[in-house]
């Protein structure tokens, strides 16, 4: 008992911290921005009535036919129901008042996660046997590179590490990451592959920069096509998308491992897991995206950016901004444009795959230089989500019990499928500033329906929807539309995906973690319910597993909170955003909420490369990635020294479709309560204003 | 932990990174560069269209167009403020607005951008305009527009360049792309293609 009044302690009182930076934050944005909250508490027109209503409905059905699926995932294992619910509400959509574009968004949004877990399941398979050092096919070819590697760096598989080892060598390894790549970045100026002679960045933009590729997160402070040299993206950049997965795979593992032991206190080798993830997963994977990108037509060259003559040559004003050739302030001609190149296939593979994120240019894949056709598109939507989903079904593997690796995929999935309903749906919608009465066609006759501010032609409104929630859902944060066009209801998407904790898969390794955190939290709580003793997956929980559980869940948002709280009271901070009122809120927590969460994407209104701001979100990204990492390695350690107990009748079971909705309570429970006052100051009072 | 083991541990990291650094920071992107290069040399350089040593632009790299005699595109982020040339003249690049569609500066920037639209499409009447013509794109210079945008502007195109209808509507075809597999992405057409056969180049 007295273990449980501890764990109980430790809970309440996280939550009473995390429930006073919700107030700070609230507290200071009240104060900025007066005018919004009047406008937001004021705003009730029939229009939004109708329409509110209209949304409800439509998500209602989803969520209830998505919980139903969920359920039946979870009991019998069936890995397309949940998608085929999600395809059954496209069908719905397409007959009814959205159009046929928004039904068939949400009809391949179906087929796409259907085809990911199809894909999940065997790669799960070959994925545990790599990391648990069994012989898989693969290793015919790999073996004799990871050996030499394993010599090079002067470690064996065989040395199991306790959990402060282990701890010490990801501290290690993502520390001496972000150092090198800031040293590299600052230095780039005078260093070779630097065709456009791009000078070294300056201290706070490196150190942004640096620890941003170096945490997963992969925030972009600076355009790359303008400020980063190729050795600097393919020897810099490129080698932290793959070691960052990579340390965030191990942590999983782990975790996993210490879940799923016979006691000891050992949880693997963190560098021979690194070196594995590496040479087994994410550098084959790469090279197959990298060559079908390329032969869609993403550049891969070291020669210099290509110049071109432009058919209309255009005025620009002393700014450099483009005005009519009669117009009083036009002092110049431009003849020609620059089309920028460089190594971006091999690059924009594993920004995928990694869930990175960080494009080769600043406008990511909404580029058509990175993302040039329907196929790369699809292709790189589902190659966001492929490695979270994995390591998801990994978890049943390594604990011989694939019940258990459904069941957390079950609530994944559900989770997934309500943000990609909701997403649609609203882009679906477009605006009213948008229509204009009626004069701006928002039909699907000859044009994607919906609203196109912010998206690219070839890929439309459906599909960039899906991307937003899937980007987000995966700590991945690429983008292939403005985050800043969505619509204000489409815009609570990906804030609500982050801000849940990045559990809808989430970053590789991250996501799992955080899932693991919020599992045990879940059994605890169920367990006290109804008088039982806690136990995930043959392993007791007690006080120290509660503690770092409820760390590695509530962390994020903590840092999350103080983030958001530092730039809105930090004098510089307010000033970087683009726009008053409820929208520069927004546009500041979405900063603060990517940093925290290590997503990456953005607003593109606030002046990510401000120094307070560079500053502020990197501290952010480091605190959020290296807080809930040595909580989740302590929990790993605390329960690989526990011996497992097999399953009484007095045990709760954690692959019954009841755990799995009381998993989804609890996720959504503890996101709600730590970022909906400060969600209801930005997004909601823009939502409620533009109506 | 000693600190002789967090030391030989650090050392392990820097070598595990400098490792990393070699095999996925130099040899992946070369190996990928050189399969590129011979495969693929079009894509991998850009996809540059060229003409008589010209090089007019790239497929996937839209430019403004405002004359009355071209297909016009997305609202375009040009800006002259971020390349020089060598001979330190400025080139055109793009970034998107980033803009809520939400907000009364939208509404206003918009309704101009229909009023614009409008006053050169004398023959839409109130038609609604499309979309894609009054919207910014995800990266500032999307290279396409949807087919109904284009056919909004068949009549412009027409009177300016003393083509027939048709013979407008033939180049947009020849310069339209599919959906995949007919469902996956948008049918779209490519503003600078429909152009420089527009003005006899290609």
């Amino acid at each position: 008992m007295m273990a449980l009044t501890a764990a109980g302690a430790a809970l309440g009182s996280s939550m009473a911290a995390v429930a006073a930076g919700a107030g700070s934050v609230a507290s200071c944005a009240l104060g900025a921005g007066p005018a919004a909250a009047a406008g937001a508490a004021s705003a009730g027109s029939v229009g939004l009535a109708v329409s509110g209503v209209a949304v409800n409905a439509g998500l209602g059905a989803a969520a209830g036919a998505a919980g139903t699926a969920g359920a039946g995932l979870a009991a019998s294992g069936a890995a397309g129901t949940a998608s085929s619910a999600l395809a059954a509400t496209g069908a719905g959509v397409g007959a009814g008042a959205w159009g046929a574009d928004a039904g068939l968004a949400l009809v391949e949004a179906a087929a796409g996660v259907a085809l990911l877990v199809a894909l999940a399941v065997p790669l799960s398979a070959y994925l545990v046997n790599v990391m648990e050092g069994r012989r898989t096919a693969a290793a015919r070819v790999l073996g004799p590179v990871e050996r030499a590697a394993f010599r090079l760096v002067r470690v064996s598989p065989d040395d199991a590490m306790d959990w402060r080892r282990f701890l010490v060598a990801a501290l290690a390894l993502t520390l001496i990451g972000a150092a090198a790549l800031m040293a590299l970045l600052m230095g780039q100026g005078a260093l070779p592959l630097n065709p456009e002679g791009v000078a070294g960045l300056p201290l706070a933009t490196a150190f942004n920069v640096a620890v941003s590729f170096a945490t997963n997160t992969d925030w972009q402070a600076v355009a790359g096509e303008s400020s980063l040299s190729y050795l600097s993206q393919m020897a810099g950049l490129a080698v932290q998308n793959f070691v960052s997965p990579a340390i965030g795979i191990a942590v999983a593992f782990a975790l996993m491992r210490g879940l799923t032991g016979a006691g000891g206190s050992a949880v693997g080798n963190l560098f021979a897991d690194v070196i594995r993830a590496i040479l087994y997963l994410l550098l084959p994977l790469a090279l197959i995206g990298a060559l079908v990108g390329v032969a869609e037509g993403t550049p891969q060259t070291l020669e210099g950016y290509q110049t071109v003559q432009l058919v209309e040559p255009v005025a620009v004003d002393a700014d450099g901004n483009v005005v009519d050739a009669d117009d009083p302030a036009a002092v110049e001609e431009v003849t020609s444009a620059v089309v920028p190149l460089g190594p971006q296939a091999s690059q924009v593979s594993i920004k995928q795959l990694g869930t990175n994120g960080g494009g080769f240019n600043g406008a990511n894949s909404a580029s058509a230089l990175e993302n040039p056709t329907p196929l790369t598109n699809a292709l790189q939507c589902l190659a966001i989500l492929l490695i979270p989903l994995t390591l998801v079904l990994c978890l049943g593997r390594m604990a011989n019990d694939r019940r258990q690796g459904r069941a957390l995929m079950a609530a994944v999935l559900v989770l997934l499928a309500v943000a990609v309903a909701a997403i649609v749906l609203a882009e679906a919608q477009a605006t009213p500033q948008l229509a204009q009465g009626g004069a701006v066609y928002l039909g699907g006759e000859g044009q994607s329906a919906g609203n196109m501010e912010g998206k690219e032609t070839r890929i439309g409104v459906g599909a960039s929807a899906v991307w937003a929630a899937f980007t987000t859902a995966a700590s991945n944060g690429s983008v292939n539309a403005t985050m800043e066009g969505l619509t204000p209801g489409g815009a609570l998407v990906p804030l609500t995906l982050m801000g849940l904790g990045e559990v809808v898969g989430g970053g590789a390794g991250t996501g799992l973690v955080g899932l693991l955190g919020f599992a045990v939290l879940t059994v605890f709580i169920a367990s006290l319910m109804v008088g039982r003793t806690p136990e995930y997956l043959g392993k007791k929980i007690g006080p120290v597993e509660m503690r770092m559980a409820v760390l590695t869940v509530v962390s994020p948002a903590l840092v999350i909170l103080a983030g958001a709280a530092a730039l809105c009271l930090l004098p510089g901070g307010a000033a970087a955003v683009g726009e008053r009122g409820a929208a520069g809120f927004s546009e500041l927590l979405y900063g603060a909420v990517s940093a925290g969460a290590n997503n990456g994407s953005a607003m593109g209104g606030l002046d990510a490369n401000a120094t307070v701001v560079n500053v502020v979100l990197g501290l952010e990204m480091l605190a959020g990635r290296l807080l809930p990492m040595a909580a989740a390695l302590a929990l790993a350690g605390s329960l690989a020294a526990r011996e497992s107990v097999s399953a009484g009748a007095g045990t709760l079971s954690t692959a019954s479709p009841l755990f799995v909705f009381l998993l989804l309570v609890i996720i959504v429970l503890v996101g709600a309560l730590t970022l909906l006052p400060a969600l209801a100051l930005g997004p909601a009072a823009e939502l409620l204003a533009a109506y | 932990m000693k600190a002789r083991s967090i030391l030989r541990t650090a050392g392990s990291a820097a070598l595990l990174l400098a490792a990393a650094t070699a095999l996925c920071g130099v040899l992946y992107p070369l190996a990928v560069t050189g399969v590129a290069q011979a495969a693929f040399p079009r894509q991998a350089g850009g996809s540059i269209i060229e003409v008589d040593g010209v090089a007019w632009g790239s497929d996937l790299v839209g430019q403004p167009f405002a004359d009355d005699d071209h297909l016009w595109g997305r609202v375009s982020g040009a800006e002259a403020r971020t390349f020089r040339a060598d001979d330190g003249t400025p080139l055109l690049w793009y970034a998107p607005a980033n803009e809520s569609p939400a907000t009364d500066g939208f509404a206003a920037r918009v309704a101009e951008r229909v009023a614009a639209v409008r006053a050169a499409h004398p023959d839409q009447g109130d038609a609604p305009v499309p979309s894609d013509l009054v919207t910014t794109s995800g990266s500032g210079f999307d290279p396409h527009i949807s087919p109904a945008a284009a056919e909004y502007q068949v009549g412009r195109l027409s009177a300016a360049t003393g083509r027939s209808p048709e013979e407008v509507r033939a180049i947009i075809a020849a310069c339209t792309e599919q959906p995949l597999l007919g469902v996956v992405g948008e049918p779209r057409v490519n503003v600078l293609r429909v152009n420089l056969m527009l003005d006899g180049v290609l």
